[in-house]
């Protein structure tokens, strides 16, 4: 559908607001980005020598860098996986749930509310190894909880606190999901003799499928690039990299090591990553999973 | 032998509502029972129940001589076909129709056979690799009687089944169900709204009125001598004709000026009703009673015509005649009518019943 204004103008005008929006917040630090990759500056930021592709030449081959890689891969697919899991599971006790089933829907829905900094914090409290409750609890049974100096346990305090609040959103869909699956569909499968089990694997999960496709993309883009402010509050990339996701290694070699062209140098990695996302989630999305 | 026995059943909601007072019925084995009644009347409720789909709050349903009250739906040996169809959207037509022998342990090779049979029967053979989106709903129809034909259970339950279908087809459909349920010769209840579809297919009708068996009989029975009121009105379109009268003496009084003669040994406010179909065209020498024609109905076939009564009161009461052939009397003439004694029904006004 196509619609004509009579004037040139106003079409324009309409849309300005969001063209400066755009301009001054994406695409001129992107441009800066683009600039900076292509330069090396000093410590102090006081001189500047154009490189070239030096910038990500250096970038493909530290080690380093692949390693992130790699965690960033490991982080985003347990928050996804385990962030869809459990939001599947919780929301299947949900639709079950006749009495008192607002109250327990609202209070799944709250953490969705809290800020990923806070929920960082919340979790880092809980886990820490002097002071935490759950810590506290691991070591009693047996299980010495550090994860200043463990890193597959930061992954997985990182992993948690990520996780947690991404559930509220992922249950809400679900939820959505499930009560739209017709009750006479898991009634006929009842007649037909399939237990609870193979009900929910041979019909609601299928049926289910492009909210859980669509949830997947969602929920490892904001594992891939959201999730800055749950690892500044609590590993801060550490111990020795094992939470250094690709977004959390930008701000750290920028700001705080500062090697601002290797840092651009990778942020354009990650819009190129962004990109390509994007592209998929249309593509798939937009056309709808089919079943 | 009968198959499937209600004794006494009710069915009493969560929430305090009585769907259900309780109902008696037993069926023979290859009977088709249609459960007719209005929206809201528990219709699906007495079907789910059977199914195992609703608890059974009171009584005892027996399948076979068993108790199966608390057995699962899938332990009672039955299929039921759904109004929406319920068919699987993600299977293909032959994935819906072997779910039920698949997790009943039926081999592939008996599956592949048994499938094979109901979709030639149906004539679904083209269609089995198709999902239920790519079809017709007649088709989707179709596919969900094949679903619950395959596994030959014990007891067929259809719960308005047709009517998503468009009239035509609907018909057509209702023939065929007919005849597929003489051929199988399976157990079958069958609940719909629509009285025409409970007559033509019906060995037994039961009419169920508030959760209550109003009646339980043949269709002719049922047509010919209906037990109460509603039974009067719900069977038969258009339905019959009924006036509050007095029984007197003299004989039927429908007003101080018009007294049908008739000897009975019943005295008191009665109502009495005749249908249309019995009306016969007459003249003001033989005639019982004349209407003012309102508006007249011509199908070709046969007309509907829509009058008041002129029984001398200003209190207009509706009357309406269907004549064989095309008839074309004048807005607001009058047409004289004869109704013949034995097509008289009389009920008790108070109670409803049958006299
Ligand atoms: N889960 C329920 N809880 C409480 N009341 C219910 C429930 N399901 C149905 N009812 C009530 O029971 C009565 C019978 O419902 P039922 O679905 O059996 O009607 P029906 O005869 O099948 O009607 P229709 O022709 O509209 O399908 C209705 O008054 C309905 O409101
Ligand atoms: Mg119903």
């Amino acid at each position: 559908m196509s619609v004509y204004f009579p004037q040139k103008k106003l079409p324009y005008l309409l849309v300005l607001p969001q063209l400066v929006i755009t301009a001054i917040f994406f695409l001129w630090p992107a441009g800066q980005a683009v600039l900076q990759a292509f330069y090396r500056e000093d410590a102090f930021g006081l001189s500047q020598q154009f490189v070239g592709l030096e910038n990500f030449v250096d970038l493909f081959q530290d080690p380093l860098y692949y390693k992130s890689m790699v965690v960033t891969m490991v982080f985003s697919f347990s928050v996804a996986f385990l962030g869809i899991a459990v939001a599947l599971w919780l929301a299947v006790m949900a639709d079950r749930v006749i009495r008192g089933r607002m109250v327990y829907q609202t209070l799944l829905v709250w953490p969705y509310a809290v800020a990923p900094a806070l929920a960082g914090v919340l979790w880092w409290i809980l886990f820490d190894p002097n002071i935490g409750p759950v810590a506290l609890f691991l070591d009693r049974i047996g299980l010495h909880w550090n994860h200043f100096l463990n890193g597959d346990q930061a992954m997985i305090l990182v992993v948690i606190s990520a996780t947690w609040k991404q559930i509220s959103y992922n249950f809400l869909f679900f939820l959505a999901g499930l009560q739209a699956i017709p009750r006479s569909l898991i009634e006929a499968a009842a007649i037909d003799g399939a237990s609870s089990f193979k009900r929910f694997w041979d019909i609601v999960f299928p049926l289910l499928s492009p909210t859980t496709f669509f949830l997947l993309v969602v929920n490892l883009v904001y594992a891939f690039f959201e999730t800055f402010g749950v690892i500044d509050t609590t590993t801060q990339g550490g111990p020795d990299g094992s939470t250094n996701t690709l977004v959390y290694k930008v701000f750290k070699d920028g700001f705080i090591g500062l090697d601002s062209g290797g840092s651009a140098a990778q942020s354009i990695v990650l819009m190129a990553i962004v990109g390509l996302m994007t592209v998929i989630q249309f593509r798939f999305i937009e056309r709808k999973v089919q079943y | 032998m009968t198959d499937l026995v209600l004794k006494n059943i009710g069915k009493t909601y969560p929430n305090g509502y009585q769907a259900i007072p309780s109902i008696d019925l037993s069926i023979e084995e290859g009977e088709f029972i249609v459960l007719v009644g209005p929206s809201g009347c528990g219709k699906s409720t007495l079907l789910r129940m059977v199914a195992g789909l609703e608890t059974i709050t009171q009584g005892d349903l027996l399948i076979k001589g068993n108790r199966v009250n608390d057995k699962e739906p899938a332990d009672r040996d039955i299929a039921m076909v759904f109004q929406n169809y319920a068919l699987y959207p993600h299977m293909t037509v032959r994935a819906n129709m072997e779910y039920g022998l698949k997790n009943r342990g039926v081999s592939k090779d008996e599956r592949h056979t048994k499938v094979m049979d109901v979709a030639q029967m149906l004539g679904l053979d083209e269609l089995l690799d198709r999902r239920p989106g790519q079809l017709s709903g007649g088709q989707r129809q179709r596919v969900a009687m094949g679903r619950a034909m395959v596994r030959d259970p014990k007891v067929f339950l259809f719960d308005e089944p047709l009517s998503n279908l468009d009239a035509k087809l609907r018909v057509q459909m209702r023939v065929e169900i007919r005849q597929l349920q003489r051929k199988l010769a399976t157990t079958t209840l069958y609940v719909t709204h629509d009285q025409v579809e409970a007559m033509t297919l019906a060995d037994r009708l039961v009419v169920l009125n508030k959760g209550k068996a109003e009646q339980i009989g043949t269709p002719m029975e049922l047509y010919d001598k209906p037990a109460t009121t509603f039974v009067a009105e719900f069977i038969g379109s258009p339905s019959m004709n009924l006036f509050d009268a007095m029984l007197t003496e003299r004989g039927i009084e429908l007003s101080e000026s018009l007294t049908l003669l008739m000897p009975h040994q019943y005295r008191g406010a009665i109502k009495w009703g005749i249908r249309p179909e019995h009306l016969l065209q007459s003249d003001e020498a033989n005639g019982d009673f004349s209407l003012q024609v309102q508006a007249v109905e011509s199908l070709g076939a046969e007309t509907l015509i829509h009058g008041v009564l002129e029984d001398g009161t200003e209190q207009p009461k509706p009357i309406v005649v269907r004549l064989a052939g095309p008839h074309l009397p004048d807005i607001g003439s009058r047409m004289w009518l004869t109704a013949p004694l034995k097509h008289w029904h009389l009920f008790d006004a108070t109670t409803q019943q049958r006299l």
